[in-house]
């Protein structure tokens, strides 16, 4: 067999149903090994959606997610889809085609050095440069994407070794540095789990990597402990939690971000301190002390010191945690300050209020639907104002902040889950950035839907313009955005326009009833901002909530 | 503060750019490096400095798939991967 169709042959016995990828000339035998194969091919209409469709798919399953580009432009193209996949520590395989051996390092047509390019991006990556090691290549690849904390990897296969003939030979991983809990650390965090009188737990997207949100909640459960999230750890404490406070940080609730301001303990679980979650890092859980778990030992201490450290899958980890109730008066304090800055619907105003919307979606879309978010004001609002039951149902980019994001990750999630309801949530600004997937949508008939919130602004820019620099609102205002209806009409999308808060029930529930892709572009109020903001360089408990 | 480490790596030269890459993108400048081959294998012997603590580099230099090992000298740190 050849290189390229070893390749296919191999992602089918790893269980890889479908690849998410765009066609070119140093690609073509691997093109052609996918004609009629088992593995089932998804043409994007740009290599950055393959990315980010890859990661949708992997994301929303836990499935390996995996994507093809052509050399050259087509590799540069993935790039942003590969750096989301490192930032937030997603098992993306994504391969590349390249030119032939003996044209590498020619300034060939269609030549960049992707595997320079790849070593700022990747957890691994390699250059295949001999035909016999392809298979070693390829299964080792596999496994450093989806073993420890998870990354995407690259594989870059000239073309020459593509057409060369190959044998398969099975690849058997060595035995894994795996971190064995130090048990020292054990018995210094249970102490300090049992000394606390108000400890909180600070949820990351590790349970997500780790799939461990059952030891999570069994350990919420027995504990009582107030639990906050990042935005990557959304869904993985049940909203039915007594003691969820939602979301921490720049735009976290006052209620988290006040309880880790005040705790005495905090539980870092799979998370890992980032500046968008602590504000001022000095001051952020300052009364606190630190226990931290986490699978990458490089995460503890990177940004803040931990009294206790536990290095493991958390599989291995939360079930050591000691189960102390949690304090009654911090319970009653906390219920009290979860009442006193609960989320308010009670908009004044006669246009569409985002919170309410999305409120209304999250009440009114099925319980196990998907929600893939693009990057800005949105984001924050569905953070804020959607619940999920599963850290699989809320895809957004965390680390990496990736506007165009949301489209081409819910193509992915719609084709990995074709029975569920899956619904991307953009801005103006954001759905123009991959805006070309809607072909991608009415090439495979995929019933996704598309709410655009539409402030004719690049939202989230306009909003610290008008905090942070006077006003001066240097190229963010939008508004000769084209009629996003009329546009997604011409890929034979269905939908509608409203603007004003009395047609928004009906409309999330036409949007919810539609068979096939649906658009509901709602207009905002262009003014309208996101709080609380907590401001660059302040503590956490100095949120803002207004406009001074 | 300047340390000095050494770092075992994959007998690849992409190996060495992998960790120089990072030593540079964590903020520790490069003093002095030496490299040799001996036994299929790079031993690279090299001093950086910066104000961040050291385990911020050694943590994240051990992580990586082609470094086998990463020993701090002057403090007789091992880290075995």
């Amino acid at each position: 067999m050849t290189g390229a169709e070893l390749l296919i042959e191999l992602l089918a016995k790893h269980g890889v149903k479908d690849v998410f990828g765009y066609p070119g000339g140093a690609i073509m035998p691997i093109y052609d090994a996918l004609y009629g194969a088992p593995v089932k091919h998804y043409l994007t209409r740009h290599e950055q959606a393959a990315g980010f469709s890859a990661i949708g798919y992997t994301r929303s399953t836990g499935k390996l997610g995996v994507c093809f580009a052509t050399s050259g432009p087509g590799a540069t193209n993935l790039v942003t889809a590969i750096a989301d996949a490192m930032m937030d520590s997603i098992p993306l395989l994504a391969i590349t085609g390249q030119v032939p051996t003996a044209a590498i390092g020619s300034d060939a047509f269609q030549e960049v050095d992707v595997l320079g390019i790849s070593l700022a991006i990747t957890k691994h990556s390699y250059l295949v440069e001999r035909a016999e090691d392809l298979a070693e290549i390829l299964q080792e690849a596999i496994h450093v994407a989806t073993s420890g904390r998870p990354g995407p990897v690259l594989v870059d296969i000239p073309k020459d070794i593509q057409l060369a003939q190959v044998s398969f030979k099975p690849w058997l991983a060595a035995d894994d540095y795996q971190p064995e809990v130090n048990l020292n650390e054990v018995a210094k965090a249970n102490e300090l789990l049992k000394e606390a009188k108000m400890p909180v737990a600070y949820v990351g997207g590790g349970v997500h990597a780790a799939d461990a949100q059952k030891k999570l909640m069994a350990f919420l459960n027995e504990t009582s402990m107030p639990a906050v999230s990042t935005l990557k750890a959304l869904g993985s404490v049940l909203p039915d939690y007594e003691y969820d406070l939602g979301m921490l940080g720049m735009h976290g609730g006052q209620a988290a971000n006040l309880a880790v301001q005040k705790c005495d303990l905090l539980v870092c679980i799979g998370a890992r301190f980032d500046d968008r979650v602590t504000g001022n890092l000095s001051k952020f859980a300052s009364n606190a002390k630190i226990i931290h778990l986490d699978i990458d030992a490089a995460e503890v201490g990177k940004r803040k010191p931990a009294e206790a450290s536990l290095i493991a899958d958390l599989h291995d980890s939360l079930p050591l945690l000691a189960h102390p109730q949690t304090d009654g008066s911090w319970l009653t304090h906390m219920k009290s300050m979860m009442v006193k800055h609960a989320w308010r619907y009670d908009y004044p105003g006669e246009k569409v209020f985002a919170p309410y919307l999305l409120n209304k979606l999250s009440q009114t879309m099925p319980s196990n639907g998907v929600v893939c978010c693009d990057v800005g004001q949105h984001q924050m609002w569905v953070a804020q104002h959607m619940k999920f039951n599963s850290p699989r149902n809320h895809l957004s980019s965390g680390g990496a902040g990736t506007m165009g994001f949301g489209l081409p990750a819910a193509i992915g999630v719609q084709v990995a889950r074709p029975d569920d309801f899956v619904i991307t949530v953009s801005g103006d600004g954001s759905i123009m950035m991959n805006i070309q997937e809607l072909a991608t949508i009415r090439r495979n008939n995929l019933p996704v839907k598309i709410l655009v919130i539409d402030n004719q602004r690049l939202g989230m820019v306009r909003q610290w313009q008008q905090m942070f620099f006077e006003e001066r609102y240097s190229e963010t205002i939008l508004s000769d955005n084209p009629d996003f209806v009329a546009l997604a009409a011409v890929f034979g999308i269905k939908g509608q326009t409203i603007t004003k808060a009395s047609e928004v029930d009906d409309a999330i529930q036409a949007l919810v009833d539609s068979k096939g892709p649906y658009i509901l572009h709602a207009c905002i109020d262009e003014q309208e901002n996101v709080w609380p903001l907590v401001p660059p360089g302040a503590a956490n408990d100095q949120m803002v909530t207004e406009v001074k | 503060m300047k340390h000095q480490l050494k770092v075992e790596v994959k007998n690849q030269s992409v190996a060495v750019e992998r960790f120089l890459r990072v030593v540079r993108h964590r903020g520790f400048s490069l003093l002095q490096l030496q490299l040799e081959v001996v036994d299929d294998k790079y031993f690279v012997n090299m001093t950086v400095d910066s104000d961040r603590p050291i385990h911020l580099l050694t943590l994240q230099l051990a992580k990586l798939i082609d470094v086998h090992q990463v020993e701090l000298a002057e403090q007789h740190h091992q880290q075995a991967i």
